[in-house]
C-alpha cells in the first residue's frame, strides 16, 4: 500500500510540474511591478483590489495607448533588479528619479513632485532641527529616497544620527508610535496619510528636496513602452482626468 | 479602536487571510513532495550508489543546504532570466525550496536507511533477490517509519520558510496579512491572526503524521513510537 502511495506521489508531483507551467513569454501584455503597501499611491483595498494613484495612471495610460497591462506585486528591492532580468516591463511604485536608478533604467517624464516629510511623536516635543540632530534614531525604508538623503547630508557630514532600515514604511512608523525610534523620514504624501491613520504622530517638517517621481523600463527601452507612457501622461493630463486621479486620492 | 471594531476588523480579514493561507499551503506541499521523491532517490544513491554517484549527490547536498533559502529563492527567480526562461513567482519558489528541502529530507532518509541492519540487506540478496527488489520490499518500508519524525520536524520549518516567497512575489499568508496592516495600521491584531494559521497547519499536519506514524506501526515491534500526540497505537 505504501508503494502504491510513493509511486502516486511521484506521479502527482510530475505532472504538477509540467502543467504548472512557465510564464509565456510575447504576450502583448506589459508587466507592470509595484510594492503595494504605501497609500495613496498604491495598496491593496478591503475587497482585495489593487488600487491607488501609480496603478490608476498605469490603467488609464494603457486604456488610452492600447495595450494590457498586468500588475504584479513585488517587493520594492526587488522591482528594479527584476526589470533588468526582464522579469517586468514597467516599474510604478513611486520611484524617485535618481542619477543612480537612471544609471540601470530608463525613466519616463517625471508624473509627480514630492519632498521628504519628517515624522515625530506629538508628545515628543520634537521639532524638525531636533529630531534630526546629534544622537536620534530615525527610521526609513530600504532603498528610498528618504534613507539615501539621511545618509547623505546627515552622516556622511559627521552628525551622529543613526539610521534604522525597515522593509516597509508602516513597519518604521509602527516603531515610531511603539517609542524605539525618535523620528520616521518618508515622502510627504505618504507622510500624510500615515499621520491621518495614527493619532499619535505628526509631521514636524518639510525637507523641499523637490525630488520627482517617475515609471521606469528597461535600460534602452527594447519593448518602447517609454514614448506611449509619456504620450498617454500628456493626454490624461489635457482631458482632465489627470486631476480627478489627483483630487481622488490626494484630496488636493 | 473600539472591540467592536477589532472584531469586524478581524471577520473582515478572515477572507484574504484564508486565500493566502491556502496559498501558503499549497507552496508547503508541492515543495515537500517534491523535496520527498528527490530526496528518497538521492538517499538511495547516497548509500548504495557508486563513488562518483555517491560523491556528486555529497556535493548536491552540501550546496543546498548551505545557501539561505532566501539567496536560493533570488538566484532561482532571477537567475532563470539569464538563461533565456522565465520562471513564475511560485514554480521558482517551489523549486527553490523543493530543492532545498530534497537536500535536508535526502539525510533523514539516509539516516533512516542506514539505521536498518545490513544484515537484512545480505539475507534479502541470499534469497535471490535483486538489490532493488531488496530496496523496495525490505529497506524502504521500514525506513519510512523511521524517517516520519524527523520527517515531521522537516514540514514544520518547511512550512514557515515559505514566507520568505513574499520576495519574489508570491502574495501567501504574510503578505495577505500585510496588506491588511498597511491599510488599518492594526499589526498586533493581524500578526496574531497569522500565527494562529502557522500553529493550526502545524499542529495538524504533525497530527495527521502523528496518525499515519501510529497506522503503520508494526504491532509489537515499535511500541514506543505510539506514545506521542496523534498517535494512534494506544488507541
Amino acid at each position: 500500500m505504501m508503494k502504491k502511495a510513493l509511486l502516486a506521489v511521484v506521479v502527482s508531483f510530475l505532472g504538477l510540474v509540467v502543467f504548472s507551467g512557465f510564464s509565456l513569454a510575447g504576450e502583448p501584455t506589459y508587466i507592470v511591478a509595484s510594492d503595494i503597501s504605501w497609500p495613496p499611491f498604491e495598496w491593496v483595498d478591503e475587497q482585495g483590489n489593487y488600487v491607488g494613484f501609480d496603478l490608476d495612471v498605469m490603467r488609464e495610460i494603457a486604456k488610452l495607448e492600447g495595450y494590457k497591462i498586468k500588475i504584479v506585486d513585488v517587493a520594492f528591492d526587488s522591482i528594479i533588479p527584476g526589470i533588468i532580468a526582464g522579469k517586468y516591463d514597467i516599474g510604478a511604485s513611486g520611484f524617485t528619479i535618481t542619477a543612480k536608478r537612471d544609471e540601470v533604467v530608463d525613466f519616463s517624464k517625471p508624473y509627480w513632485s514630492s519632498d521628504q516629510a519628517v515624522l515625530i511623536r506629538r508628545d515628543s516635543g520634537l521639532n524638525i532641527v531636533t529630531a534630526l540632530s546629534q544622537g536620534r534614531t530615525v527610521g526609513a525604508q530600504r532603498g528610498t529616497t528618504g534613507a539615501a538623503w539621511i545618509k547623505e547630508n546627515l552622516i556622511e557630514k559627521g552628525v551622529n544620527v543613526k539610521l534604522k532600515l525597515y522593509e516597509t514604511y508602516p513597519l518604521a512608523v509602527l516603531d515610531l508610535v511603539n517609542r524605539n525610534i525618535d523620528a520616521v523620514i518618508q515622502d510627504e504624501p505618504a507622510s500624510r496619510a500615515s499621520v491621518a491613520k495614527e493619532k499619535s504622530i505628526q509631521i514636524a517638517g518639510i525637507i523641499v528636496t523637490g525630488e520627482q517621481f517617475g515609471f521606469l523600463v528597461k535600460e534602452g527601452d527594447p519593448k518602447g513602452i517609454l514614448p506611449k507612457i509619456n504620450e498617454g501622461m500628456a493626454k490624461l493630463k489635457a482631458s482632465g482626468k489627470w486631476d480627478e486621479l489627483v483630487a481622488k486620492y490626494f484630496g488636493k | 479602536m473600539s472591540i467592536i471594531d477589532k472584531v469586524i476588523l478581524i471577520w473582515t480579514s478572515l477572507p484574504p487571510l484564508a486565500r493566502g493561507a491556502l496559498v501558503t499551503l499549497e507552496l508547503t506541499i508541492l515543495l515537500l513532495g517534491m523535496g520527498l521523491v528527490v530526496g528518497i532517490f538521492l538517499a538511495l544513491g547516497q548509500v548504495y550508489g557508486s563513488y562518483p554517484v555517491s560523491l556528486f549527490i555529497t556535493c548536491y547536498e552540501r550546496f543546498f543546504r548551505s545557501i539561505p533559502a532566501l539567496v536560493l529563492l533570488f538566484l532561482f527567480f532571477f537567475g532563470s532570466s539569464y538563461f533565456g526562461f522565465s520562471l513564475s513567482p511560485f514554480l521558482s519558489a517551489v523549486l527553490a525550496l523543493g530543492f532545498r528541502s530534497s537536500a535536508y529530507q535526502s539525510q533523514i532518509f539516509r539516516g533512516a536507511i542506514q539505521s536498518i541492519d545490513e544484515g537484512q540487506m545480505m539475507a534479502a540478496r541470499t534469497l535471490g533477490m535483486s538489490k532493488f527488489q531488496a530496496i523496495w520490499n525490505i529497506i524502504l518500508p521500514q525506513a519510512f517509519r523511521l524517517a516520519i519524525p524527523p520527517w515531521s520536524n522537516e514540514y514544520s520549518s518547511v512550512l514557515k520558510d515559505t514566507s520568505l516567497a513574499y520576495a519574489v512575489g508570491v502574495i501567501e499568508l504574510v503578505r495577505e496579512g500585510r496588506y491588511i496592516i498597511v491599510r488599518t495600521f492594526e499589526p498586533m491584531l493581524i500578526y496574531i491572526i497569522v500565527a494562529i494559521i502557522y500553529f493550526f497547519f502545524t499542529y495538524a499536519g504533525n497530527f495527521i503524521l502523528g496518525f499515519i506514524e501510529g497506522k503503520i506501526a508494526v504491532p509489537g515491534y515499535e511500541r514506543k513510537l505510539g506514545r506521542r500526540m496523534g498517535g494512534s497505537v494506544e488507541r
